[in-house]
């Protein structure tokens, strides 16, 4: 069913992302990357509106050179907007939605949507990354931390899950 | 030509055209984690009730690739492995790190890159779990002084497995290998555990080859 929908066989998807993977370590020598974007995002913003900011403990790091949006991590993320976009268009799959299970209310569904974004936020300022810095980035490279964080990630995410049951009724 | 590689750090490429192959390279990235099903959340939250692998499927199969060609680049000798960037590891802050990660990952069904493809594709979940992450780093920014001393406790350095255990880069293969496949059968077993109990706890019976779109089958057959 998943093909007759445009979307590629999980053991494939992954095989072609490792690849892509590979290819941006042996040309940039970094991964793919995500969460540090949006940190680097929130801090400019913050610094356009404050520019007391720049001596923030941990944000001046980011603008130092006066633009914390000059980055390759940012510019990555734009393109995986970019490529999401695309991928999607030529599938037929644009289209306005609020993703749930059944019968779940929609207020509740973004209530939970925006409290799991502050508490990623901060464990991947904790964590150096997310899914794609640390766990795919750090396990291809065969850092110990990766697994670490991966393996927590999962765990907590098996035991909190309960709590969610409604949110992804009948969702697969 | 020995240790070509990486083209950026060795010199061999400029940082103008670095910056232009980070946006190619984040195009094949959003395309790929889009045909992969990342773009919804509906396809994302399932893996943590077992209900369906696409994640964890995506993210070993993902891992032993690039794992396997970055080693054989290495024994090729046209890849320098100490130029790599490999987050530098903070044992503790990584674990807490992690717990958070997969409460919020549960809780709002989408990371920070898969957010970026389903805000791209329209899902206003999405949109609403980015704008909650720009808080979060705003909270975290605030905050920072105070748990400073922790997120930069317990920090081993660039730590891969063959420091840990012995051995080099192949044995850090080899263990990859082994991790991967454990993490794989471990869910495999748990889902088809799940799929049994779906038959006769709540009466549905979801295939992991049903889509979001399709209902699940009630299978009458609930027992009370």
């Amino acid at each position: 069913m998943d093909k007759q929908k445009g979307y590629w066989n999980p053991i494939v998807a992954g095989v072609v992302l490792g690849i892509a993977l590979w290819g941006s370590f042996m040309i940039a020598g970094q991964g793919m990357g995500a969460s540090g974007a949006f940190a680097r995002a929130t801090a400019q913003l913050t610094y356009l509106y404050d520019s007391a900011f720049a001596t923030n403990a941990y944000a001046s790091g980011y603008l130092k050179h006066g633009d914390a949006l000059a980055n390759w991590t940012v510019i990555q993320v734009l393109g995986i907007f970019l490529g999401g976009y695309i991928s999607a268009a030529f599938a037929g799959r644009i289209k306005q939605s609020i993703d749930r299970g059944e019968d779940y209310p929609v207020f509740m569904r973004l209530f939970w949507a925006f409290m799991g974004g502050i508490i990623i936020a901060i464990a991947t300022r904790l964590a150096r990354g997310c899914t794609s810095g640390q766990a795919l980035d750090g396990a291809a490279t065969f850092s110990v931390g990766a697994w670490i964080f991966m393996l927590a990630a999962f765990g907590s995410g098996f035991f909190f899950s309960m709590f969610f049951k409604k949110q992804w009724k009948n969702v697969n | 030509m020995e240790n070509l590689y990486p083209l950026y750090t060795t010199g061999a490429m400029s940082g103008n055209e670095n910056y232009l192959y980070a946006l190619v390279i984040g195009l094949v990235f959003g395309f790929i984690l889009e045909r992969a099903g990342f773009g919804t959340s509906n396809h994302i939250a399932p893996v943590f009730y077992f209900r369906n692998l696409r994640v964890s499927q995506v993210m070993v199969s993902a891992i032993l690739t690039a794992a396997t060609l970055i080693t054989g680049s290495v024994y090729m000798g046209i890849l320098d492995f100490n130029q790599l960037f490999i987050p530098t590891t903070y044992v503790w802050p990584y674990v807490a790190g992690g717990l958070l990660f997969g409460l919020g990952m549960v809780m709002s069904g989408w990371c920070p890159g898969t957010a970026a493809v389903g805000f791209a594709t329209g899902k206003l979940d999405a949109a609403v779990f980015l704008a909650g992450v720009m808080v979060g780093m705003s909270i975290y920014f605030d905050q920072f002084d105070k748990i400073a001393d922790f997120a930069n406790s317990s920090n081993i350095g660039r730590y891969t497995i063959d420091k840990l255990v012995g051995g080099d880069i192949y044995t850090s293969l080899i263990i990859t290998i082994l991790l991967g496949a454990g993490l794989s059968i471990f869910m495999n077993i748990m889902k088809s555990i799940n799929d049994k109990k779906g038959v006769y706890n709540e009466g549905f019976i979801c295939s992991s080859r049903l889509s979001i779109d399709d209902k699940c089958y009630n299978t009458s057959v609930s027992i009370i």
